[in-house]
């Protein structure tokens, strides 16, 4: 490419305020990608503020190509910026409409896309100084004075061009070599800059700094099964005393009948949580702290199975509603490396695991893993997504995370399958591991719940047809389960704040 | 050990009230059942927990005083289940019968493996029941034989509220808890069953028994803290009772998932050389005796290893055990290079210590062989180790010792074999006196090396020489050609003993239907198939026939007959069906039928095939089906 020199007449005004928005998109998306807070005022300013990014690009876009600006740099400047909000805005968009795949997808495609864009950059750039360098070689060439003998002059010429400089933007630097400098060059320039993209990578998605907290609603209540009423209401038909004798004939109605008229009520004889405290939820929660659904990501196969298509969110949807504790207005979901960035009381009780293909943990997984279920007091809710398979995968995993629990089945009067909802048998939508729920204890704690049987395909909008029996007991259990897991939290924690004392 | 209590006489008495109450449906015992008419006079055993009017832990209430009668230790019973002597007394005439009927009492107290054994009432116990309480439990006792717990539950529960007093009341309550583990209700069977045996009846044998399950429960469900503190107070309260047997046993399953080797050193020693072996502890202290053995060997302790054997087996056994508990370490050991010497160790110390063993005396057959097993066990510990010169040696030895013979050179051959010297194998095989099983031998070594024209020269020669047995060496030659892939060949021979051996035609018919299936003659094959008798295998065969020629209608015609005529296989073809017609082009009907398997067989493990096949090929979400286990 050649380099044109040019001079950008950019108005001051303009570019303050663009600054301006630019530190508060930055704070946005600061609060919106590691602080979270969930507050609706929050959120509203977030998606204005995201929103205004769009006109502000749009704008930016038509002054580079304007007459006055026409300049292919310049324009390339303001349209990779304004790409970088513009994508932002999209997975903001796809985020809050509540679509996960696509905003999965379009995350993936934009950092693919973003890594292409800066290689391009770092191409034009290395190509833009090494020509410099070039010229500046040509430049003292021209100037050397101009010897008679030829011997001399050659001599004279090695020289100036031997002088091989340190800087890594000259294709010359001595560490390039000789034979193939450019070569070696672009080599060097693609390997450090797939390098710096991947680690900026890492420490945007997955280091430390990004801390996560996860709070539980505040509230308290006990650990019981729900009790169900029924109240009995006797509606008497009136009756009407007749004179046999009269001239009206009636229809006598029998003396006794009675209607009878059932209304099964069931009320919350309790409130369901844990603790002392106001309202249904838990001890040790924040007043802004709600319960969420997250779903653990992993290599290797189908974590995302029925992701996004109402299984995940159902299931939290009547989990609030059930147990009338506050709950997340959409599902999440996290890596497994990103289970560490949650801090020892602030992490989520629960995550949700399912699939039906391989599941394929690193050894640095497995350790957090196993540090997330013995040393944060998490648990996992397992669920069969679809083959024997994933049976084995799981357990296999299970047995390297926690080497020493032997699964076991759990029993039908476990408090898993009594509280909040008395389940008296295991509902599953298709027997793909077998038909018991096994579980791994540790100190008497159920710290991985598996179920063998797709209990999420029950939870979906079609309940994948299943009969309203089986699915009104899919949803118990998974109440029962999201609930053991919170208490059991709760319980942890008081216990942690008593020691404290 | 078991002890008979009872007396002539109070068998007899027993067996003649058995036989008038035989059927345990008789009119007499529903009567004074239903009518509740049995005066409630028996008692607890001493107990200062429960009082009068306090609620039983299944329903019933304790209303009598304490009696303070004897009570039956474990060791007083015979071990016999009542509903064996149940079955066997209308058969009782008189005295001597019954005589005869204990002392087979006594002679059942052989060994044998029975985990239930905890689970029983004495005869002596049964005999104190009146007939209405024998009754009750009896039909109790038929659903839970039966399997059918929910209802036993309810009829152990009805024995408890009528008869609480009764001797078998701890019986029927520990029943009713094993009844509630069945149901996967481990917590209940432990708290409100269990538990309430011991405090009830503490000095009942089924107090013993229940402290052991309060144990396997909690060990059952995971809760492994719980389970090794109830298993202690089982070694700590009854520690020769055989609940510490079996209590030591699950402790020992605990330490291998705690990793706990010194425990479990520990207590395998306890069962070896301090339990004493009953009929119901021989099985566990022997499997321990041979665990400690080999967990002696690969440390390098042969001595210990032998000791813990010789608590079990004498002789030649003792010898024979040494060496196959020996051969596994020794194997490991030498495997790695750091540990190699320890095990050439154990081998030269199980050698030298087998060789010390060898009888002196050959003056019989029987002893002759007896020794030359020892050079047999001396030879296989060597070949653990991997020294194929020693073992060469040993069995030269035992060759010039004892002359040659089939067995020894068999041994010989095969171990040759084990280390891929075929052809030596075979110059041992060619020696033996018996020509027809050398040819055999030599045949299954040429195909072990997939050599089958030489196996079937090998077979065909006894053909010829063997004519007794033309039809077993025609059918070896047809397998070698069916190995090699020459199916025509097989064919012919199955054709040929189609005609000899008319006796097993179905069999020849069968082998010649899947040799033309698999040499790609699916007509021929289905033809053959179909005059099997063996349905549904061959129509299972026939529509995959079908479904190879791409004759996805016939294939769906032949699985519906198995859907109607074969329950069991039912699943499997309906989800064939949806397969073929997924084959043959037709989705929607493909659909339908993976929605049937789900919806017809939710229990069944095809219905997890088809949910998943309609989730991942159709993308169909609803694809119908859900159970519940109960």
């Amino acid at each position: 490419m050649e380099a044109e020199p040019h001079s950008l007449s950019i108005p001051s005004h303009r570019l303050r305020l663009t600054g301006a928005f630019g530190i508060v998109w930055a704070i946005c998306l600061t609060n919106w990608m590691w602080i979270q807070l969930d507050w609706q005022v929050v959120t509203w300013c977030q998606a204005i503020v995201f929103a205004a990014s769009l006109p502000i690009s749009i704008a930016w876009i038509r002054w580079a190509r304007s007459p006055k600006q026409r300049h292919p740099i310049t324009l390339c400047i303001v349209l990779t910026i304004a790409f970088v909000f513009l994508w932002q805005l999209s997975v903001f968009s796809y985020d809050l409409a509540e679509w996960d795949i696509a905003r999965t997808q379009l995350a993936r495609v934009g950092t693919a896309a973003l890594f292409f864009v800066g290689l391009a950059w770092i191409v034009w750039g290395v190509e833009r100084a090494s020509q410099q360098f070039e010229s500046q070689r040509q430049a003292a060439r021209a100037e050397m004075p101009i010897v008679l003998d030829p011997n001399t002059e050659a001599q004279a010429f090695d020289q100036a061009t031997d002088q091989r400089s340190n800087h890594p933007l000259d294709p010359e630097a001595w560490y390039y070599g000789g034979h193939t400098p450019k070569l070696n060059q672009s080599v060097a320039a693609l390997a450090s800059y797939s390098i710096a993209f991947m680690l900026m990578f890492l420490v945007f998605t997955q280091m430390g700094g990004c801390r996560e907290l996860y709070e539980m609603p505040a509230g308290g209540g006990q650990q019981q099964t729900i009790s169900q009423t029924v109240k009995v209401q006797k509606v008497i038909k009136k009756k009407y005393v007749i004179n046999p004798f009269s001239a009206i004939s009636f229809k006598v109605p029998p003396i006794d009948e009675v209607k009878l008229q059932l209304t099964e009520i069931t009320k919350h004889a309790y409130t369901v949580g844990y603790g002392q405290g106001a309202g249904a939820g838990f001890a040790g929660g924040t007043k802004q702290g709600q319960v969420r659904f997250i779903r653990l990501e992993y290599a290797g196969g189908d974590w995302d199975q029925d992701f996004g298509i109402g299984a995940d969110v159902n299931m939290l949807i009547e989990y609030g509603v059930r147990t009338k504790q506050k709950v997340a207005k959409r599902t999440e979901s996290r890596t497994i490396v990103q289970l560490k960035n949650f801090p020892a009381e602030k992490s989520p009780p629960m995550v949700y695991l399912t699939g039906q293909r391989n599941i394929s943990l690193s050894d640095s997984e497995v350790k957090i893993l196993r540090e997330y279920l013995l040393e944060k007091h998490g648990m996992i809710f397992g669920d069969n997504g679809g083959s024997d398979g994933f049976h084995n995968q799981f357990v296999g995993m299970m047995n390297r995370v926690l080497p020493n629990v032997r699964p076991s089945r759990i029993p039908l009067d476990d408090m898993i399958h009594r509280v909040p909802f008395q389940i008296p048998f295991l509902p599953y939508v298709a027997p793909h591991g077998g038909k018991d729920a096994l579980g791994w204890r540790v100190d008497g704690r159920l710290v991985c719940y598996y179920h063998p049987g797709d209990i999420g395909d029950a939870w979906t909008d079609d309940h994948s047809g299943v009969s309203p029996e089986i699915y009104e007991a899919c949803y118990q259990l998974g109440t029962n389960v999201i609930f053991y897991a919170h208490a059991e939290y709760s319980k942890w924690l008081f216990s942690r704040q008593q020691r404290k004392k | 050990m078991v002890v008979l209590a009872a007396t002539a006489k109070e068998v007899s008495d027993m067996t003649q009230r058995l036989q008038r109450n035989a059927n345990p449906f008789s009119p007499e015992g529903t009567t004074a059942n239903s009518l509740g008419r049995e005066p409630q006079d028996g008692g607890y055993p001493q107990n200062p927990k429960p009082r009068r009017g306090d609620t039983m832990p299944c329903g019933g209430r304790v209303v009598s005083p304490l009696r303070s009668s004897v009570r039956f230790a474990q060791t007083r019973t015979w071990g016999l289940r009542p509903r064996l002597l149940h079955a066997a007394a209308p058969r009782l005439r008189d005295h001597s019968i019954a005589l005869v009927i204990a002392m087979i009492g006594c002679l059942s107290s052989i060994p044998t493996a029975s985990a239930a054994r905890l689970d029983e009432l004495s005869l002596e116990r049964w005999a104190k029941l009146r007939e209405v309480e024998r009754y009750q439990l009896n039909i109790a006792e038929k659903y839970y034989r039966d399997k059918n717990y929910k209802v036993a539950v309810s009829e152990y529960e009805k024995f408890l509220t009528l008869y609480e007093g009764s001797e078998g009341a701890p019986y029927a309550q520990l029943k009713w808890s094993l009844c509630k583990i069945e149901l996967r209700q481990q917590n209940t069977a432990i708290k409100e069953g269990f538990q309430s045996v011991i405090d009830y009846w503490p000095d009942s044998p089924e107090a013993v028994a229940a402290a052991y399950y309060i144990g396997r429960g909690y060990k059952d469900i995971g809760e492994v803290r719980k389970a090794k503190k109830a298993y202690q107070v089982v070694l700590d309260d009854h520690p020769k009772h055989l609940s510490a047997v079996y209590a030591v046993v699950d402790l020992i399953d605990i330490t291998t998932i705690d990793d706990d080797v010194e425990t479990r050193v520990k207590l395998w020693k306890r069962l070896t050389f301090d339990t004493e072996r009953t009929r119901e502890s021989t099985n566990h202290c022997v499997r321990a005796s041979q665990q400690l053995a080999t967990y002696s060997f690969e440390r390098g302790l042969f001595n210990d290893g032998v000791k813990a054997l010789e608590t079990t087996y004498s002789d030649e056994q003792a010898v024979y055990q040494v060496s196959n508990h020996a051969r596994g370490p020794v194997s490991r050991l030498v495997s790695k290079d750091e540990t190699k010497n320890k095990g050439e160790q154990i081998a030269d110390q199980g050698v030298a210590w087998i060789r010390q063993q060898i009888p002196t005396d050959r003056s019989t057959p029987e002893a002759k062989q007896a020794a030359l097993n020892h050079w047999y066990y001396m030879a296989d510990l060597q070949a653990a180790a991997r020294r194929e010169e020693k073992v060469a040696e040993i069995y030269d030895q035992a060759l010039k010792a004892f002359g040659a013979n089939d067995k020894t050179l068999q041994r010989l051959g095969d171990w040759y074999k084990s280390i891929t010297k075929y052809d030596q194998a075979r110059q041992q095989y060619a020696k033996f006196e018996n020509k027809i099983e050398a040819q055999n031998q030599i045949a299954y070594s040429y195909r072990q090396q997939q050599n089958y024209e030489a196996a079937v020269q090998a077979y065909q020669r006894n053909v010829a020489a063997d004519p007794d047995n033309q039809a077993k060496w025609s059918s070896e030659v047809a397998n070698a050609y069916r190995e090699a892939r020459k199916y025509d060949q097989a064919i012919a021979i199955y054709n040929e003993l189609m005609k000899t051996d008319s006796e097993n035609a179905d069999r020849w018919l069968w082998l010649m239907a899947t040799s033309y299936r698999d040499g790609g003659k699916h007509k021929e094959a289905i033809g053959y198939y179909r005059q099997c008798n063996n349905f549904p295998s061959n129509y299972q065969e026939m529509a995959g026939c079908h479904r190879a020629l791409k004759e996805y209608g016939e294939a769906v015609i032949l699985y519906n007959q198995i859907v109607g005529g074969a329950p069991k296989t039912a699943p499997w073809a309906m989800l064939q069906i949806g397969y073929t017609n997924e084959q043959a082009g037709k989705k929607e009907s493909a659909i339908k039928a993976f929605q049937q398997v789900c919806k017809n067989f939710p229990k069944d493990r095809y219905a997890s095939q088809a949910h998943a096949h309609l989730q991942t090929k159709y993308k169909i979400t609803v694809t119908l089906g859900g159970a519940k286990d109960e």
